[in-house]
């Protein structure tokens, strides 16, 4: 089966994961802005990673025959340099033009302090005044219903935000209810140990039904799984459920939201890998 | 998309998983409580919660998972992103 992975961060993971991920079916990945393991600091370390992102990673990912899509922000974690965050949020609309960069994200809370409010908010304007998708970064564990609860509080102030065009990321059982009943994409991250397993996925969906929800792997450089959105996938089968409600998660949904980017421009798999460029030696 | 296994089927699935998970569970209390300094954790918040948690998952209901989740979660106050609020709170959304 064919699948989108809509929140990964390839930038972190090795050529022979995209090899890996497209032998199982991953015909496409979004890989949002995020924070590399360390405080950057100046807005040309910014720079040269949305270079990274927009220029070498569709490059790269395109030699297994993945499609490559991308956000730009300065993560949560970075915002109590609200000097710095402002530079990035301004330097960011450079980029907003390059082919499959899909909106602004994934931008949010992470200990829910006044700071990260402030340019969160910042964000939220600029997506506003540039017509962007939202790829929305909820806190982990304890701060997660109190930051996704805040999160939707600073939405819904501004009357210009559209929930069909902002995808809140990683909810759970107590948050994936508050996106949903207001409207927003959500999508259930599948993570070793934190977030969702594939089965509580699975239970997820069979509580609130597919509609607007998908799955992702959040792969990057901590303990994670690239290829845990085929292992939803056969959670899915092993359950009974059919291929065509299956699909419904993993592809037609992500490629449903994503088309609300002009950028979004997705060729279909077999006529992709028959044009797909051939990979270069990195060493 | 709602369940197609019946109880029995969805109980033949999960009843290894949740034996399994049950010993992780007891072997992981025994271990602190027979390490030295045991008594200290009966005062910690932490395994006071995971007390109520084992409470949850024997009463009834179909969303002990999300109860669990709500137990484990920081408060959130309502309106903390209003103009007085914002005057008087250095932790925004905190009711504590």
């Amino acid at each position: 089966m064919y699948f989108f992975d809509p929140h990964v961060h390839m930038i972190s993971r090795v050529t022979d994961d995209y090899e890996r991920m497209a032998r199982m079916g991953c015909v496409g990945v979004s890989e949002p802005a995020f924070w590399a393991g360390f405080d950057r600091g100046s807005v040309d370390g910014f720079r040269d990673y949305f270079r990274q992102l927009t220029e070498f990673e569709p490059t790269r990912a395109g030699w297994s025959g993945v499609q490559h899509y991308a956000w730009l922000c300065i993560n949560a974690k970075e915002a109590e340099n609200v000097e710095l965050s402002r530079e990035v949020i301004a330097m960011i609309p450079e980029f907003l033009d390059k082919p499959g960069v899909l909106g602004i994200g994934e931008i949010g809370l992470n200990k829910n302090t006044p700071n990260e409010c402030t340019i969160f908010r910042e964000h939220v304007e600029l997506a506003m005044r540039t017509n962007e998708l939202i790829l929305i970064h909820t806190p982990h564990l304890d701060d997660k219903y109190k930051g996704s609860r805040m999160i939707i509080d600073m939405l819904l102030e501004d009357h210009r935000v559209d929930p069909g065009r902002v995808l809140i990321d990683h909810v759970e059982e107590h948050t994936v209810g508050l996106a949903r009943e207001e409207g927003f994409w959500c999508a259930m991250t599948l993570y070793p140990v934190t977030k969702c397993t594939p089965s509580r996925a699975a239970d997820i969906i069979e509580m609130y039904g597919d509609e607007r929800i998908m799955v992702n792997s959040a792969g990057d450089w901590g303990p994670s799984n690239p290829t845990a959105v085929p292992d939803f996938i056969m959670e899915l089968r092993r359950r009974g459920q059919s291929e065509s409600k299956i699909k419904k998660i993993v592809y037609d949904n992500p490629i449903e939201f994503f088309s609300g980017s002009e950028r979004f421009e997705f060729t279909p798999p077999d006529v992709f890998r028959e044009n797909a460029p051939t990979g270069v030696d990195a060493g | 998309m709602e369940s197609v296994q019946n109880a029995t089927e969805v109980f033949d699935q999960v009843y290894l998983d949740i034996r399994a998970g049950l010993l992780v569970l007891a072997a992981s209390l025994d271990r602190v409580d027979r390490s030295e300094g045991a008594e200290v954790i009966s005062d910690d918040v932490r395994r006071e919660r995971i007390q109520q948690g084992l409470e949850i998952l024997s009463g009834p209901g179909l969303n002990r998972a999300e109860q669990i989740q709500v137990l484990f979660s920081d408060p959130y106050r309502s309106g903390w992103n209003t103009a007085d609020a914002n005057e008087t709170s250095d932790s925004p959304g905190d009711d504590a």
